[in-house]
């Protein structure tokens, strides 16, 4: 017995020897080159106004930022800052930088390059570089020595690390100094852009696809991947065929409803990620009768959003309460005044609010019809979700008169001349509890407070937690916050959607938390050898 | 014939002329702006500074006569969201429209007359019958559609064929490669361009055949396909011709669609990208580039018409 037990745990123990054995000599395959999908050329800089969606994880591979996301919680962690300190007064951040980093082309990474991507690029207001606006409260950037710098500031920021970790890559001075215009340098752009990041570009064909390869002196260790290739597939539906085909590697799924064909297919997976984006419909607030809480409350009363989850999301989302996505563990805060379905609820609030039923069924007040002229444009899932909101108002007697617009055209009306009464939209933000961007009465007219909320009240709690400098005080503040928006409905919250992603299998080492962040620690995906 | 041409090539200039006047206004008028600039992450100050960077803040009219004169002197101006020169982009996309274009063209020139002379020829029988049905598939199949469930067939379920693209990534060039990337798309961009064709081509066999001197030829006893080649073929050509003329001016400029489904970096997906973007340079461009083909095809097709049939002359 003794001896056969003892036979037994050696047995075990040997698997176990050889099984660590196996793990270190060939736990991956190095020479594996993953096959990834963008919808559109991209343009390899991650400021260039124009470089959006397709150029984002590009960018992400190519380019390092001052702080990354932490693989757990998101919250900033670091990667060419080593670390970081605000002063006591709050109106300056001390950065550390990494002296171990040198550039794709082997020039050294120096301090001078964050201060020239910030001074000279992101802070001058003629180049409008992308996200440059979020940088507002920066005045300046100092160089303390090589490997110190300094964000000096007009108003107290406790979010800058977060802008840091959103999109927000260094770009080389010793590239880009000289460039008039350092955000159109095609040959830069287009060709061959330089970063620190983990992999670097060797071929850009336009049109076809872009394929980098590992940087071998990337500081946080040599990728284990050889290569990552971006086909350029503008289709979805293609997109969708490649990865069922294995011709890609992932795809990230906009319509939910694709996804029939995947399910049933043991080489891929459905991931199931969060960021920071919630939908809404926006009540101009220019307009005298969505001034009146009660009728927003009503409006959000009389829309049933579970229903329109299930039916146009597949189930693949969750109801918002406010513009702080449950992601944001610390900070997101559920027990706020809620608003579940209930067309009787809402009759009642608006027949307080003077809107009682006219002759045609329509309310009225003072004999005017409640009717809202409600633009949507084609892109997703907006034209159904806005049908759906359009059929449960009509159900209390509101009537939308929804008119659909051509995608650039909707933009133009409804975000630059804010011709509308009632919008479906969406917000993707940096996961940051500081919304005044999209929430401050000075972004009203000219920023991107669409709905045009102005509340001096919900200003001063955003502006007592930007300038929080303890993370007690930051929790309380924006739980203040979320209480109040929750009540006054500058938005009507509808719902925070998955991002749905479809990988095989092979890949391994990939964070699920979601992309921006899987995508800042590219260098530990890898493909496992096959025996 | 000389002066035909030459003064048929002056029309084309004007008609070029006034081809991008009237789309430049158009496109300028029309509500949106370059997506850089209209997009839902710009504060306003951000989308003055970028209007004045691409000269979006001039007068529509100043505008015009600026990007005319540049090409005058052969500068088509940047793509406001590639930043690159738009006649680069044009020559590489244009490169890449020929290729599919040509190969759809013969295969839907070939195919398409040969089925419609057996079809006129078997009237009325089986053949026919089939070549009408295959005909109408062709003709109320959506383009999209049948290149999805082709490559779902092709690619995902067979694995024979890639699925897009032009080539593979990062191999040097091979025919054998192009021709893999080649086949889908060309074939399924003529099978839905075949049915006209066919239809055209059939119909006018029809009408030959009927003529009082195809009759004559039978009747002097001459072969059956000594008729068919030498004196009905060649004169039902006229409107096969016609109709091919129309089809490559339409291949030439870029199919939208299937260069969409099957990611073929052609002038169609540039047109369409630059459209969505208001990418102004370029979709005038693109204009310029699909009105100098349907000039040049145009007239190619009128001085065809003179070959085939010495009774049209320009003199």
């Amino acid at each position: 017995m003794t001896r056969k037990l003892y036979s037994t745990v050696s047995f075990f123990l040997l698997m176990g020897v050889f099984g660590t054995a196996h793990a270190q000599t060939a736990d991956f395959d190095p020479d594996a080159t993953l096959t990834l999908a963008t919808n559109a050329d991209p343009t390899l800089n991650p400021w260039t106004p124009g470089a959006v969606v397709e150029s984002n994880l590009i960018n992400t591979l190519v380019f390092d930022q001052l702080v990354r996301y932490d693989k757990e919680d998101l919250t900033p962690a670091p990667a060419l800052a080593s670390s970081w300190e605000v002063a006591e007064d709050g109106l300056s951040w001390t950065f550390t930088l990494r002296d171990d980093v040198t550039w794709q082309d082997g020039e050294p990474f120096t301090a001078d390059d964050v201060a020239f991507t910030f001074n000279d690029v992101v802070l001058v207001e003629e180049l409008a570089a992308n996200n440059g606006s979020s940088f507002g409260p920066v005045e300046a950037v100092e160089v303390i020595n090589p490997t110190t710098v300094r964000f000096v500031l007009s108003e107290p920021f406790s979010s800058l690390p977060y802008y840091l970790a959103y999109y927000a890559g260094i770009l080389p001075e010793h590239l880009l100094g000289d460039a008039e215009n350092p955000l159109s340098v095609a040959s830069f752009n287009k060709q061959t852009p330089v970063g620190t990041g983990a992999f670097q570009v060797a071929e850009f064909v336009p049109g076809s696809y872009v394929r980098l390869e590992r940087n071998p002196s990337y500081w946080g260790g040599e990728p284990k991947v050889a290569g990552v290739v971006f086909s350029i597939v503008p289709d979805p539906n293609t997109q969708l065929a490649q990865v069922l085909a294995g011709e890609l590697d992932m795809v990230t799924v906009s319509d939910p409803a694709l996804l029939a064909g995947v399910a049933n297919n043991p080489n891929l997976e459905i991931v199931e990620q969060s960021q920071n984006v919630y939908y809404f419909v926006a009540l101009n607030q220019n307009d005298p009768r969505f001034q009146d809480v009660r009728v927003r409350q009503a409006l959000l009363y009389a829309i049933n959003r579970p229903a329109i989850i299930d039916s146009v999301l597949k189930g693949y989302g969750e109801i918002a309460t406010g513009p702080i996505a449950p992601l944001q563990q610390a900070l997101y805060e559920s027990d706020v005044p809620n608003y579940p379905f209930d067309p009787e609820k809402a009759k009642e609030l608006l027949a307080e609010a003077g809107w009682t039923p006219g002759p045609d069924g329509i309310l009225a007040k003072d004999g005017v019809p409640l009717t809202i002229e409600m633009p949507t444009g084609q892109f997703g899932y907006l034209v159904p979700a806005t049908l759906l909101v359009q059929q449960y108002w009509k159900d209390i007697g509101v009537q939308a008169d929804v008119q659909v617009l051509e995608w650039n055209a909707y933009i133009q009306q409804m975000f630059v001349n804010r011709q509308y009464e009632a919008t479906l939209a969406w917000w993707s933000t940096p996961p940051t509890p500081d919304v005044s961007p999209y929430y401050a009465s000075s972004a009203a007219e000219a920023g991107q407070n669409i709905p045009g909320y102005k509340n001096a009240e919900l200003d001063e709690i955003m502006a007592a937690g930007r300038g929080a400098t303890s993370e007690e005080a930051q929790i309380e503040t924006y739980r203040e916050m979320q209480e109040f928006l929750a009540r006054e409905l500058p938005y009507l919250y509808l719902w925070y959607p998955d991002i749905v992603t479809v990988r095989n299998v092979r890949i391994e080492g990939m964070l699920d938390i979601n992309n921006p962040a899987a995508f800042q620690y590219a260098s530990e995906w890898y493909v496992a050898l096959t025996p | 014939m000389g002066v035909f041409v030459f003064r048929r090539l002056l029309q084309g200039i004007l008609v070029l002329l006034l081809v991008s006047a009237f789309t430049f206004f158009l496109v300028n008028l029309a509500p949106g702006g370059p997506s850089a600039a209209v997009s839902l992450e710009r504060t306003a100050a951000e989308r003055e500074a970028l209007y004045r960077q691409y000269g979006l803040d001039k007068p529509v009219a100043v505008r015009y006569m600026q990007w005319l004169s540049g090409v005058v002197r052969g500068d088509l101006g940047t793509s406001l969201t590639q930043g690159l020169p738009v006649s680069g982009l044009l020559w590489q996309r244009l490169g890449n429209t020929l290729q599919l274009a040509l190969t759809a063209l013969v295969l839907t020139a070939l195919l398409g007359v040969t089925l419609g002379v057996v079809a006129a020829v078997t009237q009325n029988r089986l053949p026919d019958h089939l070549i009408s049905s295959v005909a109408t598939l062709g003709m109320s199949v959506p383009g999209f559609w049948l290149g999805i469930v082709s490559i779902i067939l092709f690619s995902v379920k067979l694995g024979w064929l890639p699925s897009s693209g032009v080539a593979s990534v990062g191999q040097s060039f091979s025919l054998l490669d192009r021709a893999q990337h080649l086949v889908m798309p060309a074939s399924v961009l003529a099978f839905t361009l075949l049915p006209n064709v066919v239809r055209v081509a059939r119909s006018a066999m029809l009408e030959v055949l009927s003529s009082d001197y195809v009759r004559t030829a039978k009747a002097k006893g001459l072969p059956n396909r000594a008729v068919l080649l030498k004196h009905t073929f060649k004169n039902a050509l006229v409107p096969v011709i016609a109709i091919l003329g129309l089809i490559t001016t339409v291949l030439f400029s870029g199919s939208v669609v299937i260069e969409s489904v099957f990611s073929w970096p052609g002038l169609g997906r540039l047109a369409i990208e630059a459209a969505n973007g208001r990418d102004y340079p370029v979709i005038l461009g693109v204009t310029l580039v699909a009105g100098t083909i349907v000039v040049v095809v145009n007239l190619l097709v009128d001085v065809l018409y003179a070959a085939v049939d010495p009774r049209i002359s320009y003199d």
